[in-house]
C-alpha cells in the first residue's frame, strides 16, 4: 500500500484520470440500475402492492393478463387462504387537454386487492375510479370526467393512490360493474390468490395457476427489456475491468525497469504485485464512490416523468462488483510484473 | 574474513549451435573491508561477472558463496531474499524509484525488509555522505552526484555485508566520480564491507584495494592490494 499510495500522491494527474473514467463508468452502471429498478417498478408496482402469492388465468391466455376471459364462477377460492376477482382493460383517458393511457382494473372494493386511498374517496357508484397518483401529476384532478377511447362510457376520478402502474400504465381501479359497463360483457381476467403452496389450488384443466413472479415476467416487454439493461450493466463491468486492465498494463510496462531494479534489489514480486493490487482497489474504490455520489445528486435533480429508482442494495453490490472487477483487471499487470527479469532491467 | 567467493565459477551462453563462454573458469574473493575494482572493456563480462556474483544469474558450472552461504541452487525467491539481505546494489542509472522522495526510498526498504541500519547508524550514513538535507527531495530534483549518493545510502540502508555497484560513476563528471569512489571507499572501510566495482574507468583504481582486469570473460588479478 505504501508504494501504491506513495504513487499515486505523486502523479496525482495520471491517477486522477484513471479515476476519472471509473467514476464515469460507475455513474452510467448505477444509472443504469435505477433505470432498470424504475422501468421495471413501472411495470409490477401495482401487481407487487397485492402482495398476492399468485393468480389464475386461462391456460390460452399464455400469461398474458388481457387475454385471459373468464367467469365469475369459473373459481370459488377453494385451495387459497383469499381471493380477489380482477378484470381489465387499457385504454386512453382524455380530460380536456390532458390525455394518458391507462389500465382500468375492475376488483371489489372488499378484496384484498382494493389499494389504500391517499386522497379523496373510494369508488362506491358504477363509473367511479381512484387513480394513480402518477395522473394528479399530470393534472388530472378528483372530479375530473375522463372520455376513453372505444367506448362512449366516462368514468370520475374520485380519490388517488399511490404506487399503481401496470405495464406502464397508471391503474384506475372501479368496480366489476364498472369495468362491465365499459366492455359490455361480464367476464373477468383473472383470480390473484394468497396462498402457502400454489400447487395445491385446485382448477380446471381451462385454467392455470401462475405464482407472481412468473406473471410478471411475462409481461409483454417485461423481460426483453430487464434483460436488456442487465446486459448493459454486464457489459459495463466487462468494460471497467478492461479500461483498468489496459490504464494500469501501460503504466506497469512504463515502469518495468524501475520494477526490475527494485526486483534486483531483492523486493519480492509479491511485494510488487499487491502493490498494483492495492492501487487498482484504491482506484477503483475512489471512482465507485465518486460515482456514487454523483448518481445521488443526480437522482435529486431529475424529473419525476424520469422512471428512475435506486435500489441500495443493488447499488452497493454494483459497487463491490466494479471494484472485484477492476482489481481483476489488474490481474494482466500482476502477471507482467512477476516475468519482470531483473537482469535485464539492470543491463546484464 | 571472506564475504562473498566464487568458486571455479564459469557461464556458457548456448547461441544456436555454437556456445558463447561470457565468464570463464573464475575463483574470486572479497574479504570484510576491502574495495575491489572489476576493469575491462565492454562485452569482456564485468557484467556477467557482476550479476552472478549478486544473484541475479546462476553460473554454469561452479559456486557462489554469500557469507558463508552457497546460493548457486537457490530459486529466485530465495535469491531475492539473499540480495535484499546481503547485497546492496549501486547502479551505473540511479537505482532511485522516480515517485519516492529520499526519505521514502528508505521508508519503502523498512517495510519489505525489517532489521534495517539503526536510526543512530542510519543518520551517521546519511551525515557522512551528505545527504541529510536531501531527504524531502525527489530523484528529479537530484543532481547526478546527489543520486549517486543517495543510491549508495541506499544500498548500505538494509545493512547488507556486500555491495556491487555497475559503473557508478559513469554518468558524473571527473570531480563527481571521485567524490563517489571516497565514498564508496569510506563506507567500506568504516562499516566493514566488501564493495565490488565494476567499471572501465582507469582513474578509480587509486581509490581500490585490489584490481582485477576481466578480459574476454578471464578474470586476473591486475595488482596486489595499494593498502598493504
Amino acid at each position: 500500500m505504501f508504494l501504491a499510495w506513495n504513487e499515486m500522491k505523486n502523479n496525482k494527474l495520471r491517477f486522477m484520470l484513471i479515476v476519472g473514467v471509473l467514476t464515469l463508468v460507475s455513474y452510467l452502471v448505477f444509472f443504469l440500475s435505477g433505470l432498470a429498478n424504475g422501468l421495471e417498478s413501472l411495470n409490477k408496482e401495482a401487481v407487487l402492492k397485492w402482495d398476492a402469492d399468485g393468480i389464475i388465468l386461462t391456460e390460452e391466455s399464455d400469461v398474458n393478463l388481457p387475454q385471459s376471459s373468464l367467469k365469475l364462477d369459473d373459481y370459488d377460492g377453494h385451495g387459497t387462504d383469499e381471493y380477489a376477482v380482477l378484470g381489465q382493460m387499457n385504454a386512453i383517458a382524455t380530460s380536456g387537454e390532458l390525455k394518458s393511457n391507462v389500465s382500468i382494473f375492475g376488483i371489489k372494493n372488499d378484496e384484498f386487492i382494493m389499494p389504500d386511498v391517499i386522497e379523496g374517496e373510494a369508488f362506491t357508484d358504477t363509473g367511479e375510479v381512484i387513480a394513480d397518483d402518477s395522473l394528479k401529476e399530470e393534472g388530472f384532478e378528483i372530479g375530473d370526467e375522463l372520455e376513453l377511447s372505444a367506448t362512449d362510457e366516462t368514468l370520475i376520478i374520485t380519490g388517488f393512490t399511490e404506487d399503481a402502474k401496470f405495464n406502464a400504465a397508471p391503474v384506475l381501479y372501479g368496480s366489476l360493474e364498472t369495468l362491465e359497463q365499459l366492455r359490455m360483457n361480464s367476464t373477468v381476467n383473472g383470480f390473484v390468490i394468497r396462498t402457502d403452496n400454489l400447487d395445491d389450488v385446485p382448477v380446471s384443466e381451462k385454467l392455470q395457476v401462475i405464482p407472481t413472479q412468473t406473471f410478471i415476467e411475462n409481461m409483454p416487454g417485461y423481460s426483453e427489456q430487464s434483460l436488456t439493461l442487465a446486459f448493459m450493466i454486464y457489459f459495463l463491468f466487462i468494460i471497467s475491468a478492461v479500461i483498468l486492465a489496459i490504464f494500469l498494463y501501460v503504466l506497469t510496462i512504463q515502469k518495468i525497469s524501475i520494477f526490475g531494479v527494485m526486483k534486483a534489489q531483492g523486493i519480492s514480486s509479491g511485494y510488487l504485485a499487491k502493490s498494483v493490487v492495492a492501487q487498482t482497489f484504491l482506484l477503483a474504490l475512489a471512482g465507485v464512490i465518486i460515482g456514487l455520489a454523483l448518481t445521488i445528486t443526480t437522482g435529486f435533480f431529475l424529473p419525476a416523468a424520469v422512471p428512475v429508482a435506486f435500489n441500495a442494495l443493488d447499488l452497493f453490490i454494483y459497487g463491490i462488483v466494479l471494484v472485484l472487477v477492476s482489481v481483476l483487471g489488474a490481474l494482466f499487470s500482476v502477471q507482467t510484473i512477476v516475468k519482470i527479469d531483473p537482469l535485464k532491467a539492470i543491463g546484464g | 574474513m571472506a564475504l562473498i567467493q566464487l568458486k571455479n565459477v564459469n557461464k556458457v551462453f548456448p547461441t544456436g549451435k555454437a556456445e558463447i563462454q561470457a565468464l570463464k573458469p573464475t575463483n574470486f574473493t572479497g574479504e570484510a573491508g576491502e574495495l575491489i575494482a572489476i576493469i575491462g572493456p565492454s562485452g569482456s563480462g564485468k557484467s556477467t561477472f557482476l550479476t552472478i556474483a549478486g544473484g541475479l544469474q546462476t553460473p554454469t558450472n561452479g559456486e557462489v558463496i554469500i557469507n558463508g552461504k552457497d546460493i548457486t541452487e537457490l530459486k529466485e525467491k530465495q535469491r531475492a531474499k539473499i540480495r535484499l539481505e546481503e547485497i546492496g546494489f549501486v547502479l551505473q542509472s540511479s537505482n532511485l524509484v522516480p515517485f519516492l522522495s529520499v526519505q521514502q526510498q528508505m521508508k519503502l526498504l523498512d517495510q519489505v525488509k525489517k532489521n534495517n541500519l539503526s536510526p543512530e547508524k542510519r543518520e551517521q550514513v546519511y551525515l557522512s555522505l551528505g545527504i541529510q538535507e536531501l531527504m524531502t527531495s525527489f530523484p528529479s530534483e537530484l543532481s547526478g552526484g546527489q543520486r549517486q549518493r543517495v543510491a549508495i545510502a541506499k544500498a548500505l540502508y538494509t545493512d547488507p555485508s556486500i555491495i556491487l555497484a555497475d559503473e557508478p560513476t559513469a554518468s558524473l563528471d571527473s570531480e563527481r566520480a571521485f567524490e563517489v569512489m571516497e565514498m564508496l571507499r569510506k563506507v567500506t572501510t568504516d562499516n566493514k564491507k566488501t564493495t565490488i566495482v565494476v567499471t572501465h574507468d582507469t582513474r578509480l583504481i587509486d581509490y581500490c584495494d585490489k584490481v582485477y582486469r576481466i578480459t574476454d570473460g578471464t578474470l586476473h588479478q591486475e595488482m596486489a592490494s595499494l593498502t598493504s
